[in-house]
């Protein structure tokens, strides 16, 4: 009896310890940007998938950047560039910038930023792109000259890549990249606990002085969407970025959030041009006469058409410059079954619809489009994997797919990859010779207008003979309503340096 | 010999036998996972040729039995190996602190939900079927039925949205530690608790029950022994063996459990970390998880079986041995 009577008093303070514990919260006037965000897998610039934006996107930083509410290209570490011919390209770079170690930024770090994306043990992401590069020229300490082995007049945005932020030649990234990330960027960090969070402060001899606007940037990394979404709620955090568009709905209805888009994002239906049914052009068109767009729009993100969700049957998202408005053809369920009889599927067809189930909007899409296409005689079998089952094992290789693709700023590097029939990733396995032909010129043509011209062209073609269907979303950040200038243009990279908060 | 040491002795065997065993099936069962570590790295942008080079220097291309030998030696050696994510960090260094945080929590469930069960187990069994019986065995089936996930709900929604007393998610803020915000781990422990309390207080009634009809207490009460040094000095000791059987081998399956529970509430532990790790294909995360679970599970059915034979002396003295 008296040991459970000790056992009780021993049970009783420690959870009178318990309660007596936390609201520790410590009083500061420093300013806090708390963000509850994806955890991030690689952080040293070269592989990582952007799962990591915004940790690296705040120690890092790039030579140009994109202005978020215009799209414009930024100075950042560059000053100024010119190129007369769109093969040699002369950068001024930004003199008494200092990386977080001390050490002072140069041409050296730009050189060495560009030819570590050839480095073999990288395995980098961008070594297609700069393999274009000949020779790299240092011509002063702030001058640096570019050589390319052909005219590339839009080579200047591959320095937007969310893996091209700059790295300094002198630090060892290969072992401490992960554990101590070391750049210019408007924040150091001070600590991070892997799989868990991620303290950073201000830096404090950022070449802005203005910028960073807050003190210190927090991150938190939770796996879970709704342990993130309640932090929210409860005030623990500022910004959770990339929530669903249910998660959006309730968050509308409550004081104090705002759930802002900063860019929209492809989801591109393949209809693949080398194997069966779609490789008859009438079978696409009779797909593409099957689909309703403002159904797809609010079943997918319960949105309407061209608010939040958009549509088109190319390779560009609605809202770019280069974007050419050709009317939707209309459902026309008639007209598809017509087609689908000349096509000589007169009683319908079945064809597999790969997708990544994980993704945000995939299983949502892939439903909505075998409901609709069903009317016309469609019947697609769905098959869901998870994203890197999806990529890895039938991504390229199947009759019908729908795969997510963030935009690029400069259209011509996605139509390169996509839908030249030499592209790496041409899903659709597009092999059309005056597609080949108008994506060439595109990538050489100088002239802004000539290159539009042929953008328009190229986005008829798609009308008519394409293999793609294009479902804009949204992506979604939940925001406090203290924070203040949240910006995120397409490159995907948040710009946290502009951020404040109330 | 001892026969209790050479059971011990016989016993840790096993032990190890069955660990090494669980340890070639994890590794065979993780192999056997869908998806490809190098394209969960390099994301959609991958071309063949660098996923070929980055499954060459993480050492994916090897044969079966080579990755299982460099694995089994690290970690006999105490190396678990590298995070596939966050190079140069060894997992060691992650896993420690998580591993640390959800023995705190489980410590704490355990220490809630162990007395109050065993306590209201007893009443139960000592008043069997009346009103106090019935409302302790409806509360435990009640509390047994509903999954972590809907008791963690509604305790968030009770405790945490609407009297606003604890915190609706279990995060460590930035720059605390565990010690400062012990708050946070009472919503988690008390959602472990409802699954455990019905487990442990049935399994105490019935066997209170069985012992309160037993022929010795009946000679106790014969004799004119109070009834409360009856229940507690005689009833009670014999009636804990099954009781501790369960806990020690739901310890281990509490271990495991945190999973569920530390997502939803967003805690820094091991089953939050498992959780990420599969999520993101980290292989060598996820074996290293796995195994510690298995290697808890085992320890604590081993601790059980002892700490069982202990207290029962019809094993302990099995043989005649004095």
């Amino acid at each position: 009896m008296k040991k459970i009577a000790v056992f009780l008093v021993v049970v009783l303070l420690f959870s009178s310890l318990l309660f007596a514990g936390g609201a520790a919260e410590q009083e500061s006037t420093k300013k806090s940007l708390r963000v509850a965000t994806q955890v991030p897998g690689l952080i040293t610039m070269g592989i990582w998938d952007g799962q990591a934006f915004a940790l690296n996107s705040s120690i890092y930083e790039y030579l140009i950047e994109i202005d978020a509410n215009t799209g414009e290209l930024v100075p950042v570490l560059a000053t100024d560039w010119e190129t007369e011919d769109g093969k040699t390209w002369v950068f001024n770079l930004r003199e008494g910038v200092t990386f977080h170690d001390g050490s002072a930024f140069t041409a050296e770090d730009v050189k060495y930023t560009i030819e570590r994306t050839q480095d073999p043990e990288i395995g980098h992401l961008k070594k297609n792109d700069f393999a274009a590069v000949e020779q790299v020229e240092i011509i002063d300490d702030y001058t640096i000259a570019l050589h390319l082995e052909k005219a590339l007049p839009t080579f200047i945005y591959l320095f937007t890549d969310y893996n091209m932020g700059i790295l300094s030649s002198e630090y060892d990234y290969a072992s401490k990249g992960e554990m101590y990330p070391m750049g210019t960027g408007p924040f150091i960090l001070k600590e991070i606990i892997p799989k868990e969070s991620a303290y950073l402060v201000k830096n404090e001899s950022y070449w802005d002085p203005e910028l960073p606007k807050v003190d210190e940037l927090l991150l938190y990394f939770v796996g879970d969407i709704d342990a993130s979404v309640s932090m929210l709620e409860s005030g623990e955090v500022d910004v959770v970025p990339q929530i669903s568009p249910i998660i959006k709905k309730r968050l509308d209805q409550q004081e104090g959030i705002t759930v802002v888009s900063p860019y929209q994002e492809n989801r591109f239906i393949a209809l693949v041009q080398d194997r069966e049914p779609f490789n008859d052009n009438r079978v696409r068109l009779a797909f593409k006469y099957a689909m309703d767009p403002q159904v797809i729009a609010r079943s997918v993100a319960q949105m309407e058409l061209n608010e939040g969700v958009f549509y088109n049957e190319s390779f560009i998202l609605n809202e770019q410059a280069e974007y050419l408005d050709i009317p939707f053809r209309g459902r026309d369920i008639e007209k598809a079954k017509e087609l689908l009889s000349e096509a000589g599927y007169p009683d319908g067809l079945s064809v597999d619809l790969y997708y990544a189930s994980d993704h945000p909007y995939g299983k949502e899409l892939s439903q909505t489009i075998k409901e609709l296409s069903a009317d016309a005689g469609f019947e697609l079998n769905l098959k869901g994997f998870t994203r890197d089952v999806y990529l890895s094992q039938h991504w390229l290789n199947v009759p019908m797919s729908i795969t997510g693709w963030g935009a690029r700023v400069d259209v011509s590097m996605l139509l390169s990859y996509a839908y030249h029939s030499e592209g790496p990733w041409n899903e659709s396995h597009m092999n059309n010779p005056k597609v080949d032909e108008l994506i060439d010129l595109i990538k050489a043509e100088v002239d802004y207008d000539t290159r539009l011209g042929y953008y328009h062209e190229l986005q008829r073609i798609f009308f008519e003979e394409g293999t793609v269907i294009n479902v804009q979303v949204p992506y979604l950040v939940a925001l406090s309503d203290k924070v203040v200038d949240y910006r995120q243009p397409l490159t995907m990279l948040p710009q946290y340096k502009y951020t404040d908060i109330k | 010999m001892n026969s209790y040491l050479s059971t011990v002795f016989s016993k840790v065997g096993s032990l190890l036998a069955t660990l090494l065993v669980i340890s070639l099936i994890i590794f065979s069962l993780v192999e056997l996972m869908p998806g490809d570590v190098a394209q969960m790295i390099l994301g959609q942008s991958a071309t063949e040729e660098s996923l070929r080079e980055l499954r060459q220097a993480r050492g994916l291309n090897d044969p079966f039995f080579t990755r299982y030998g460099r694995w089994i030696t690290g970690v006999l050696r105490g190396d678990l190996g590298d995070s596939i994510y966050m190079q140069g960090v060894p997992i060691s260094s992650i896993l420690w602190r998580k591993v640390g945080h959800s023995l705190f929590l489980a410590l704490t469930a355990f220490i809630i939900f162990v007395p109050v069960s065993i306590v209201l187990g007893v009443i139960a069994g000592v008043k069997e079927k009346k009103a106090a019986d019935s409302i302790i065995s409806f509360t435990g089936l009640a509390t047994m039925a509903l999954p972590e996930f809907v008791s963690g709900v509604i305790l968030i929604s009770i405790f945490a949205v609407r009297l606003k007393w604890l915190p609706i998610v279990s995060v460590i803020p930035i720059g605390q530690t565990l010690f400062q915000n012990l708050d946070i781990l009472i919503l988690p422990a008390l959602s472990i608790t409802f699954v455990m309390f019905g487990y442990v207080s049935r399994m105490q009634r019935s066997s209170m029950i069985i012992v309160m009809n037993s022929d010795y207490i009946k000679a106790a009460r014969l004799k004119g022994l109070p009834e409360r040094y009856i229940i507690f000095r005689h009833a009670l000791r014999n009636a804990l063996l099954p009781t501790i059987t369960i806990i020690g081998m739901n310890m281990g399956w509490l271990f495991g459990g945190l999973i569920v529970v530390e997502t939803l509430f967003g805690f820094p532990g091991m089953g939050s970390l498992l959780m990420t790790a599969i999520k993101t294909r980290d292989v060598p995360l996820i074996e290293a998880c796995v195994l510690l679970i298995t290697v808890i599970f085992a320890l604590s059915t081993m601790t059980t079986d002892l700490l069982y034979g202990y207290l029962n002396p019809r094993i302990r003295f099995k043989g005649g041995q004095r």
